[in-house]
């Protein structure tokens, strides 16, 4: 390691299994962030259903980049950064579309879906015809991969592909992403909202923490529609459980009786009930339809709740700001009345105005806001719960606990230290 | 359109708001139809022209009837929602009201803007600002909201802890 290149390592004790506040509220640990986890971890950039013909784009970010997700003449998925090559403006200020040419609006070069410059104003007379248009195309996200419909970004052309990257995390996905022969389609839009707080405590909570849900969304259990009773659930171990998965891969899954529900949706869940035993293992069907909450290390996590499936990326914002980007996924046959119960459900619960989610904001923000004190900063956080009961089991991956623990919830921060010490890798 | 309506109309809102500002939910909650739509869909960033609120399964804020507006002002009070304890201060701001279709007096068809300000514990300051599309029914007990579409004019927006 360079000398000059700070290790904060330190920060997280893998021993003591804690974690320093400094990691949530320092510009210093953020920028090292940006270069040394972001350049070369797998991002989630789209859904395939958001550009499904040739020329379809759909703009996102990866970490701090702006990127241009493209679907090129011969059918590709494409990701190139967001940027002329000239000044840097974006080309694409759009959400999505379909269209040939990006046009830099600033001095108007312009770029094809397949990222080559293609037109440069008075290229005659000004540039002599000398400007090497083939070596001023868009910077290309060197690898693009998608698993179940997921398309995810990296910007390290060396890095393990997606499949082994999400490891066992790939076996939980599948409960949700293939539990029907059609697979799912994003619906339109995308609930697009800013939050006080550091990306990292949205997606540790995604990743594992069951346990905040009695005490930050009281409230919901106190109007019935928490969880009640038992908190280890009905079923620990079997349906009720968290999953440490590697890589920093975290999921949780609860099985809450879901009340009577509107007809529609009961018969869109027993067409769902009857194919999964199809396109899952039987350990997978068994698990179908309770609630699933996970993350993809670093920044995307998925929550399935109430038939409803929301992929939302945490876009890091400085040490504590956290853009959320949540786009809605829907079985690609479902009813239009399923569709809209399920549209309805998300935004009632998981969103900028969610019952449950409000309360997360809240909780996320105060710790970046106040937390950074100097003496407060000396003492670190407590990841302790549960290390060394979690137990691997024959019908599932990946190390396995009943709620409440943090086993999966200190597993994302024993890959951020250790992406933290190692240098970034080239990238584009 | 008369001026009479459009200032008994422009009342009520202004009434609305009280009843918002001085945390009366209850009794504001009472204002609703009791099939009510209270409905905000999401912005997005597209060709001029091209942005359809009616599109179908266009995602949603939120997309409320009369009963998950109820889940909303109980769990308010249930002393444990913690984005709005200690409650926030809030003021609503109503303007540019507009009567854009009668049916007689029976139910018409009012827009208008608004800002509210909304300041929490310790947090920033947030404004949010856009307009509303409602529609009201006049009944034996007074105006009833029947339906709300509300524009938010944020591309990010805060967390909505408040009724707009």
């Amino acid at each position: 390691m360079p000398a000059a290149m700070e290790d904060f390592s330190d920060l997280v004790d893998v021993d003591r299994c804690t974690v320093s506040p400094r990691v949530f509220t320092r510009d210093d640990v953020y920028r090292a962030e940006q270069a040394r986890i972001f350049t070369r971890s797998w991002l989630y950039v789209a859904h395939e259903s958001q550009v499904p013909e040739p020329h379809d784009y759909l703009t996102a970010f990866m970490g701090e980049e702006p990127v241009l997700i493209t679907r090129d003449a011969d059918g590709r998925i494409r990701v190139f950064l967001n940027s002329c090559r000239h000044r840097g403006m974006r080309v694409c200020r759009l959400d999505h579309g379909n269209q040939k040419l990006f046009v830099c609006p600033y001095h108007g070069w312009s770029y094809d879906s397949s990222g080559r410059l293609r037109g440069v104003p008075q290229l005659e007379t000004a540039y002599y015809n000398e400007l090497e248009r083939e070596k001023w195309g868009l910077i290309e996200v060197p690898r693009v991969e998608s698993f179940r419909g997921l398309v995810f970004a990296n910007f390290d052309a060396q890095a393990e592909s997606l499949a082994d990257h999400l490891g066992a995390m790939g076996w939980y996905l599948d409960i949700v992403l293939n539990r029907s022969r059609a697979g799912m389609v994003a619906m339109p839009g995308c609930h697009r909202w800013r939050l006080e707080g550091n990306w990292k405590l949205a997606a540790e909570q995604f990743g594992g923490d069951n346990y905040h849900t009695g005490a930050l969304h009281r409230s919901m259990i106190q109007i019935g529609l928490g969880p009640q009773g038992d908190y280890r659930g009905e079923h620990p171990w079997v349906r009720d459980f968290e999953v440490k998965c590697g890589n920093g891969h975290g999921w949780i899954n609860f099985d809450v009786d879901m009340g009577e529900l509107p007809p529609a949706q009961a018969a869109h869940f027993e067409q769902i009930r009857a194919q999964a035993r199809e396109t899952l293992s039987p350990a997978q069907a068994d698990l179908i339809l309770t609630i699933h909450v996970g993350t993809v290390f670093p920044n995307v996590s998925i929550i399935a709740f109430m038939g409803f499936t929301s992929v939302r990326v945490w876009q890091p914002r400085g040490a504590r700001g956290i853009d959320v980007w949540s786009y809605g996924l829907i079985e690609r046959d479902a009813s239009p009345e399923v569709v809209e119960i399920t549209r309805k459900m998300m935004g009632l619960t998981f969103s900028a105005s969610g019952i449950f989610e409000q309360d997360d904001g809240v909780a996320w923000g105060d710790i970046a806001g106040f937390q950074g004190g100097v003496v407060r900063s000396r003492y670190p956080f407590n990841y302790q719960m549960g290390h060394g009961h979690g137990r691997t089991m024959p019908d599932k991956p990946g190390l396995i606990h009943p709620p409440s623990t943090e086993i999966g919830v200190f597993g994302f921060y024993e890959r951020w230290r250790e992406l933290m010490a190692t240098e970034p890798p080239d990238t584009p | 359109m008369s001026t009479a309506l459009l200032q008994e109309l422009h009342g009520v809102l202004v009434d609305e708001y009280w009843l918002l500002d001085n945390d009366q939910l209850e009794d504001w909650l009472a204002l609703m139809d009791t099939d009510i739509r209270y409905w905000a869909p999401v912005r997005r960033d597209l060709d001029r022209g091209r942005e359809d609120f009616s599109q179908p399964h266009l995602l949603t804020h939120f997309d409320e009837d009369r009963t998950t507006m109820g889940l909303r002002v109980a769990r308010l009070r249930t002393g444990s929602a913690h984005a709005e304890e200690p409650p926030s201060r809030v003021r609503h701001f109503v303007s540019n009201v507009r009567i854009l279709e009668a049916d007689g007096v029976a139910r018409v068809r009012v827009t208008s803007n608004f800002m509210v300000f909304r300041s929490r514990s310790g947090r920033e300051e947030t404004l949010f600002v856009g307009a509303r599309h409602d529609w009201w029914r006049r009944t034996d007990a007074g105006w009833r909201l029947h339906e709300r579409m509300i524009v938010f004019d944020h591309d990010l927006i805060d967390n909505i802890t408040v009724f707009v």
